[in-house]
């Protein structure tokens, strides 16, 4: 017995196949100890994302999830603890967050929201202008600061109470196996564009909505184009952690951007703009007019610049030839340049009279923020530069989308979902050995059955885990199907080896002939699953893989093993 | 001396049994050739009545699944009916979700439209006396045209993979009959399962089509240990191999049957459930089109070559 121990240890093939078992585990790395919350994603412009947390990147392993400790000395042990904490926030209070990468200090916000009156006030803020001087002859633009009285709606601003400080949390991941979203909750909308796009217009379609859901602070998302055999489009969105509502009302805000002149469309979002600055030297708090303060009110003016089509910048010329000069100084023209988002009017900017008529493609976006403090008027300028933007990036989607499936799963749900696929799971295994036994009665052949059968399993949520596929509740299906396959052949290895002590074949003989039964009978399940893969707009594609991985593992790494183990074991 | 005679007449009826099997394979395959006939004559009358082949559930014919796990015994009946008083235009079921036989949620499923899918869930918060919030419940809503066209695709992903599965049994064994009994064992499967299916009044899911399409995998995997223990081999007699491959493959199916069951009683997931009593049907099935057809068929096979060899010897 020991000498047959060591042989096996000493063979090749099961060397590399512990080798392997090794790796598996390394990359689902279980670390059952762990507890607490990992951080899911951090809000945009929130006091989290200020006090430097980092938004996690989506391609960051699940256990390499940043995880909140402690809160002010508090431990953090679940997610309930963290929002029964967060409940109990003040605003202004100073809060401590540790996690296991650093400490963060924050000081929680006010929830302010600012509600335009019907009345105007008069304002007065500085501005700076360029004049043409005569100095010693010679025309010279110089730059002078002027006080400039403006009408401006007026505002009132209105506690909401505290503000979220921003961090979306969800249970710490204990392994590296990604949770598909029926297990860990979330949800997945399947869109269908209302016409047939071109693979580029797909393409771009599916970065703007990935763009501007990244805007709202959204990881663990997907977006991808998932277009059917029969040549169906659809675009597949699965956000983890998010309710059907929370998706619905991203969705329609997916609107359309346009900007209009005295009710003419100089440019619309997307197709007109070629470029939006986002980089510090020119968007950002407008140097030039900074903050100023007003009847109590901080006002603090953002800019930024965009570049348009020339086919835009003609239109934009075209129409501002004939609108006549107004404001004092004759500075701007009468009709101001009316940003539209989804039909409703999101901004007015005055048109400098130099503008007028003329095809430029560099143009100016101003606007403001305010706040009770400078600070805050900072952010909230800042906040509006951002959404701004990101409107103007993404622009309008080409094309109207329809929600045609939703599927909605709550995280309490999909927990009870996934302990009970791993129950089942264990008592298919459980019943299947327990036949072996009954059938072989002999240990040296069921044991070896049962730790490949375990090992064939691992090794496929290893490789699922290293290639990041996500195990969703018929890719459990397709793992215990693998299983049965696997059982399948280590029973006609068994048996085809028992036969041939019969018929005293020589052992390589045997293996042959078991092999050619299993290999003939893997080829059927992988090319009968192959076009699972691309039907059902891809929902399917997930027990597919699964089970043709599951299966390519098993015949070309464990069931050879197998055969060799048995020989050993059986020879005399 | 009556647990002799016990033994004794178990033992005559096993014998007698083992030669009709022995010898009147070719009389055998009026079983599995009926059960074929049977099964196309319900699909028919189904397809005549409704002009559909299987009950397709929401995930095939549109319209919203919600599930709620709750400890509450609840009355099917009664809630189907009252939600029925409030969406009275629709078809509405309400299953339960048993756990070793307890109640242990629900599933409600209409085919409504989408933009009633809150009013159902609030409706159905009401019958369990609770307001239903998003981590209480998982909903499923599909839209009708794209069930129906869920339903083309994986009918078609079906029949490719038919299609691929045949050229990898010709390949494998380059004989026709016996490639066309492995082809027939698999296709009678399939069609003698959906009867059942259908006679048992469940709803196809798509998972249920991806687990119509495992069967393809399944009911051939002891087809093929079949026809190569008795076409590639020859160290014994014919029936002998034939009896050596029984062994093997019971032995396959009978793990993969108590798998099956296993999953069933303990998953609470529909997914993995119609998964599983699909291939349980499929698999129980397959023990007669593999063990009487497809056996039938080979023997049947290899009796006209060997009377085919001798006649040339013989010339």
């Amino acid at each position: 017995m020991n000498y047959k121990a060591k042989q096996i240890i000493k063979n090749v093939r099961v060397v590399i196949f512990l080798v392997l078992l090794v790796l598996a585990i390394v990359s689902i790395s279980p670390r059952p100890w762990v507890d607490g919350v990992a951080i899911r994603s951090v809000v945009s412009n929130s006091a989290a994302l200020e006090s430097g947390i980092q938004q996690p990147s989506p391609t960051l392993s699940p256990v390499n999830r940043e995880r909140i400790l402690e809160i002010n000395n508090e431990p953090i042990k679940t997610v309930e603890n963290y929002y029964g904490f967060v409940n109990t926030l003040r605003i202004n209070q100073s809060i401590q967050i540790k996690t296991n990468k650093k400490l963060y200090r924050l000081t929680v916000r006010e929830h302010i929201d600012t509600i335009e009156l019907n009345e105007t006030e008069k304002k007065v803020i500085d501005e700076i202008v360029t004049i043409n001087e005569t100095v010693n002859n010679s025309i010279v633009q110089t730059n002078k600061t002027i006080k400039k009285i403006i009408d401006v709606p007026k505002t009132r601003q209105i506690s909401k109470g505290v503000e979220d400080i921003g961090i979306r949390v969800f249970k710490a991941p204990k392994t590296n196996i990604r949770k598909g979203l029926d297990l860990q909750g979330g949800t997945r909308v399947l869109l269908q564009p209302e016409k047939i796009l071109d693979a580029q217009d797909l393409q771009t379609l599916i970065d703007n909505m990935g763009e501007r859901l990244n805007v709202y602070g959204l990881s663990d998302l997907i977006i991808r184009d998932a277009s059917d055999l029969i040549g169906n489009q659809y675009i597949l969105v699965e956000i983890a952690g998010a309710t059907e509502e929370e998706i619905r009302n991203l969705l329609a805000e997916q609107g359309k951007f346009e900007a209009q002149i005295a009710n003419k469309t100089v440019f619309v979002g997307g197709k007109d703009i070629v470029f939006v600055c986002r980089s510090a030297d020119c968007a950002g708090i407008d140097p030039s007019s900074g903050c100023t303060q007003s009847a109590g009110q901080d006002i603090c003016r953002f800019r930024f610049s965009i570049s348009i089509t020339p086919e835009a910048a003609q239109r934009q010329a075209d129409i501002t030839r004939n609108i006549p000069v107004a404001g004092e100084n004759n500075r701007y023209l009468i009709e101001p340049l009316e940003l539209y988002l989804d039909d409703k009017k999101v901004d007015e900017l005055s048109i400098g009279v130099e503008l007028q008529g003329s095809a430029t493609t560099e143009i100016q976006i101003s606007g403001s923020g305010t706040g009770s403090s400078q600070q805050q008027a900072i952010f909230s300028a800042l906040d509006n530069m951002k959404k701004l933007q990101t409107v103007l990036i993404t622009g309008s989607l080409p094309i109207k989308l329809n929600i045609v499936k939703i599927d909605a799963i709550s995280p309490l749900l999909g927990e009870e979902f996934l302990r009970n696929a791993i129950t089942a799971a264990i008592s298919a295994l459980a019943v299947v050995s327990a036949v072996i036994f009954a059938r072989y009665r002999r240990f040296v052949i069921s044991i070896p059955i049962v730790i490949v059968s375990t090992s064939e399993i691992i090794l496929l949520l290893g490789l699922a885990a290293l290639i990041g596929w996500n195990i969703d509740l018929a890719a459990i299906a397709g793992i215990i199907i693998t299983v049965g396959t696997g059982v399948n052949h280590q029973i006609v290895i068994t048996d085809e080896t028992l036969r041939g002590e019969k018929f005293a074949a020589n052992w390589g003989e045997r293996i042959k002939r078991a092999f050619s039964i299993i290999m003939t009978s893997y080829f059927t399940v992988v090319v009968a699953l192959i076009p699972l893969i691309f039907a059902g707009a891809g929902l399917l594609k997930g027990f597919a893989i699964i089970t043709i991985l599951g299966a390519s593992i098993g015949v070309f790494i464990s069931r050879p093993v197998f055969a060799r183990v048995i020989e050993i074991l059986l020879r005399n | 001396m009556d647990e002799n005679i016990g033994q004794k007449s178990s033992f005559s009826i096993a014998s007698s049994i083992q030669k009709i099997y022995e010898e009147k394979y070719k009389q055998l395959l009026i079983i599995p050739f009926a059960l074929l006939l049977i099964a196309f004559v319900f699909i028919g009358y189904k397809f005549a009545a409704t002009g559909e082949i299987i009950n397709k559930d929401i995930s095939l014919k549109g319209g919203i699944t919600v599930t709620v796990l709750t400890q509450q015994e609840v009355n099917l009946l009664d809630v189907k009916k009252s939600l029925y008083s409030k969406f009275p235009e629709n078809d509405i079921a309400a299953k339960s979700i048993t756990r070793f036989g307890a109640q242990s949620g629900l599933i409600i499923e209409a085919d409504i439209r989408q933009e009633q899918s809150a009013a159902i869930i609030e409706e159905l918060g009401k019958i369990l006396n609770k307001k239903l919030l998003p981590h209480d419940y998982a909903v499923e809503i599909v839209g009708s045209s794209l069930g129906k066209s869920f339903f083309k695709e994986l009918i078609i992903a079906l029949v490719i993979a038919f299609v691929f599965m045949a050229l990898v049994v010709f390949i494998s064994f380059r004989t026709f009959i016996p490639s066309i009994a492995v082809l027939l064992a698999a296709f009678s499967d399939m069609i003698v399962t959906l009867a059942i299916v259908n006679i048992l009044d469940i709803e196809i899911s798509a998972a249920g089509i991806a687990a119509f399409l495992m069967l393809i995998g399944y009911s051939v995997d002891t087809d093929i240990l079949l026809s190569t223990r008795v076409l590639k081999r020859k160290e014994e007699s014919e029936m002998d191999r034939i009896y050596g491959a029984i062994k093997t493959g019971l032995m396959m199916s009978a793990t993969a049957i108590v798998a099956a069951i296993a999953a069933l009683l303990v998953s609470q997931s529909e997914v993995i459930r119609q998964i599983m009593l699909i291939l349980l049907i499929g698999l129980l099935i397959d023990l007669i089109n593999t063990w009487i057809q497809n056996v039938g068929i080979l023997r049947f096979y290899l009796e006209r070559k060997s009377r085919k060899h001798q006649h040339e010897l013989q010339g």
